[in-house]
């Protein structure tokens, strides 16, 4: 039975980037070495940064937040610097923030549910856990279309550029946000994570918007 | 980090750097999530065959989910752990459950605070004497009973008190857990229970040596003064047996302590030799009592001029019993009697005498005075029970606890033991003479008497589970060196009667478990998903079309996704 909790808990964490994958055009133009390099970058990103703390210090918190960046940087990295097949824009950053998203849900979540989920003990944290997973996908998605919006397009339109650049950062900092809400305001998890969902949906259709604006002048 | 098209050997380098980097995580993350909901000491209901006859619990495994009283009735209790509070015990019910036979997963009893030392303390509960009973006669029902599943004693604490009110809560709604429909599941995972092979039982003695004048060739006259300290109840690993026969042990202890003061310096040494002993095996017929006096030389035995032995005197108020098996008309028994009863009159103790006739064919020993009358050695205990005990009754169970023992009992009850002793040894009888009063520097110290009585509830001594070098009889032993010329200990194997298995105490877990149909409708919920899912996608990115035309390929393209 309780492996039965664990393969439910996995398929809700890692089944809709599979799903993804499949679902668009990205499994058509085999962007599968893109994402696995996406999932590289990620890994050299999280070993750079520090291990979490308990309290919510400011000072701590404006250091996670600079070291935060540094996904911004490692994103930058997968999408402007690693030489892709010939892929049109559009699933480029697709497939990089899939890529990216695959390799953090394995990296945080993996771990945790293989031990935790196969236990006799019920808890609800896996199932959150999953939805998490899914809200990473839409934000990390968001960020490279964003991302991808403000390195590899040159021209956009003048009075969209810093809309672009400022939900950039709101989505830069999003990890920082939910610490915050965590341990300073003291949210509950199933709380943290209603939220993370509400935002990531929203962002993405903010983004999709910003994407959809900018391909209109250079058809 | 330099990642490049043909990174073989970077992409093995960064493989194990991610291994290294999962195996960090499952450590952390074992030591946050693989707790269960709660774990507590809980500890077993002793097993053991007398004469061929099993008793006890027979199984020490647990698996099973959690009940409460309040179960609806007609419920299968087959696979569930009944857990049963202490305060709302229903003995009849117990009684019907054991003596039908009817099938039960476990039971699980949760005594209050009072019963443990740590927490005993001296908080007043009301109610403490109803308790104490009941605990009393549940355990007479336990340990004369054959159970065919896991019995276990705990004690009450906050979580398994908000586990307890939840798993009520629930059995009230009438959804009794079982596999379908979750609750709460108790797992003990301990080896299955072993015989105990060979259980010893050891004997200390204490040998005191007295004036001998020289040109006198007779052997000095000894006066032998005996406790048994090993105890038996319905959990060995909580039978500390405070008063039954702790507070014997320590008045003991004190005896000799005020005795080797005296004995120390040759001007007060007095003419009779003191033995102070020990014994183990008293619950079981005082099997080790007769076999130290059997250990004994002939010539030794016929200068013992008597014994005292002393049984649960650490709760009294103002009477205690001597019991003798010899008549009350006889010689010795009367002088005896009467040196007791001037010394108690002084300090406003009234004490009491009992006759109770041995009955040679019955191996039936009530105190252990009869194993030295058994021998035509004269002799009598010294106790607060007026009626001689049955087998296995009054010794030590979980009911006697530090909670229900009183210092002061014992403080008088050495100062009459000494001072009558004093009084024979030093020929003074009659006279109103304080040799042990209080404030002197042979004064009976209270002190030590609290010290070694905390000790003593706070170790279990069910004889088959002390091994020959246990610390405690060690300390034992070194206590009585210190106050005595010459300590021997005796090494015995209980006899063939009694059988004892082990496992007496365990770690139990309970978890909250969910059950199957959650977690089936779980999976249905994220199947659904994961589709709807897959439309949209397919939908917003390829069209409509494109997901129709995929019903219409061959079914294997459809089982992509999951």
């Amino acid at each position: 039975m309780t492996m039965f909790h664990f393969f439910n808990c996995a398929i809700l964490t890692f089944g809709p980037h599979a799903i993804y994958y499949s679902a668009t055009p990205l499994s058509e133009y085999d962007t599968l070495g893109t994402s696995v390099k996406a999932a590289l970058v990620y890994l050299g990103t999280a070993l750079v940064k520090v291990s979490e703390n308990d309290g919510f210090d400011p000072y701590q918190e404006l250091l996670k937040a600079v070291i935060g960046f540094i996904d911004v940087a490692g994103l930058y990295f997968a999408l402007t610097q690693l030489t892709h097949r010939n892929i049109s824009q559009n699933h480029k950053f697709q497939a990089v923030g899939l890529g990216w998203a695959f390799a953090d849900s394995v990296l945080h979540r993996l771990a945790p549910l293989w031990v935790g989920a196969r236990g006799l003990e019920f808890t609800w944290d896996f199932i959150l856990q999953g939805l998490e997973a899914n809200a990473n996908l839409v934000l990390s998605i968001s960020l490279a279309a964003l991302g991808s919006l403000m390195w590899l397009r040159k021209n956009k339109p003048k009075t969209l550029i810093p809309i672009i650049y400022a939900c950039a950062g709101i989505v830069a900092t999003m990890p920082s946000i939910t610490s915050y809400l965590r341990r300073g305001l003291g949210w509950h998890f199933p709380k943290v994570v209603g939220f993370e969902l509400f935002t990531s949906l929203s962002m993405a259709f903010i983004s999709w918007q910003l994407f959809s604006a900018c391909q209109r002048p250079s058809s | 980090m330099v990642l490049s098209k043909n990174s073989g050997g970077h992409r093995g380098m960064q493989e194990s750097m991610y291994s290294v980097i999962a195996l960090v995580f499952i450590l952390v993350a074992c030591v946050e999530l693989c707790d269960a909901a709660a774990a507590i000491d809980v500890y077993r209901l002793i097993q053991y065959d007398m004469s061929g006859s099993a008793y006890g619990s027979r199984f020490a495994v647990l698996n099973h989910h959690a009940a409460s009283l309040h179960f609806p009735p007609g419920a299968d209790l087959s696979r569930a752990v009944l857990i049963i509070p202490l305060r709302e015990l229903n003995i009849t019910f117990v009684r019907e459950y054991i003596n039908q036979k009817k099938p039960l997963g476990g039971l699980l009893f949760l005594l209050p605070d009072i019963f443990s030392f740590e927490n005993g303390g001296n908080k007043q509960v009301h109610e403490k004497e109803k308790l104490k009973n009941l605990l009393a006669e549940l355990e007479q029902l336990l340990i004369h009973a054959n159970i065919p599943y896991p019995v276990y004693f705990a004690f009450e604490n906050d979580e398994i008190d908000t586990v307890l009110v939840d798993i009520k809560k629930n059995d009230a709604i009438g959804q009794p857990a079982t596999a379908t429909t979750g609750g709460y599941k108790l797992v003990i995972p301990t080896p299955e229970p072993k015989k105990v092979a060979s259980p010893t039982i050891t004997n200390i003695q204490g040998w005191l040596s007295g004036l001998k004048v020289d040109g006198d060739t007779n052997q000095l006259p000894t006066i032998a003064i005996v406790a048994s300290y090993d105890t038996f109840g319905a959990a060995p690993a909580l039978s500390v047996g405070s008063d039954s026969n702790g507070s014997g042990v320590v008045a003991l202890l004190e005896i000799a302590r005020l005795f080797s003061l005296l004995y120390s310096n040759p001007k007060t040494r007095g003419r009779y030799n003191l033995l102070f002993g020990l014994t183990s095996g008293g619950p079981y017929n005082y099997n080790g009592t007769q076999k130290w006096l059997r250990s004994f030389d002939q010539r030794l035995r016929e200068s013992i001029d008597y014994a005292i032995c002393l049984n649960s005197i650490g709760s009294w108020d103002n009477e205690l019993w001597i019991h003798v098996s010899k008549p009350p008309e006889n010689a010795y028994i009367k002088q005896i009697f009467e040196g007791f009863s001037n010394v108690a009159e002084e300090l406003h103790i009234k004490v009491g005498l009992k006759h109770k006739k041995i009955n040679i064919s019955n191996p039936r020993v009530a105190w252990e005075h009869e194993q030295f009358s058994r021998l035509r050695v004269t002799a009598a205990t010294l106790s607060e029970i007026s009626t001689a005990p049955e087998l296995l009754q009054g010794t030590g169970g979980l009911f006697d606890s530090r909670q229900f023992v009183n210092e002061t009992a014992i403080t008088r009850g050495v100062k009459l033991v000494a001072e009558s002793l004093a009084r024979h040894i030093y020929g003074h009888q009659g006279k109103n003479v304080q040799i042990f009063a209080d404030g002197g520097s042979l004064a009976v110290n209270p002190a030590y008497i609290q010290s070694w009585l905390d000790l003593l509830s706070q170790t279990p001594r069910v004889a088959p589970f002390l091994s020959k070098n246990d610390p405690f009889v060690m300390a034992l032993k070194k206590e009585l060196a210190d106050h005595t010329d010459e300590v021997n200990m005796q090494h015995e194997v209980l006899e063939g009667v009694f059988t004892f298995y082990d496992s007496t105490s365990a770690r139990l877990n309970i978890y909250q478990v969910a059950s199957v149909t959650f977690d089936l409708l779980l999976l249905l919920v994220l199947g659904s998903y994961l589709i709807v899912l897959f439309s949209f996608l397919v939908i917003t990115t390829r069209g409509l079309d494109d997901l129709i035309s995929l019903f219409r390929r061959p079914p294997s393209r459809k089982v992509k996704t999951a």
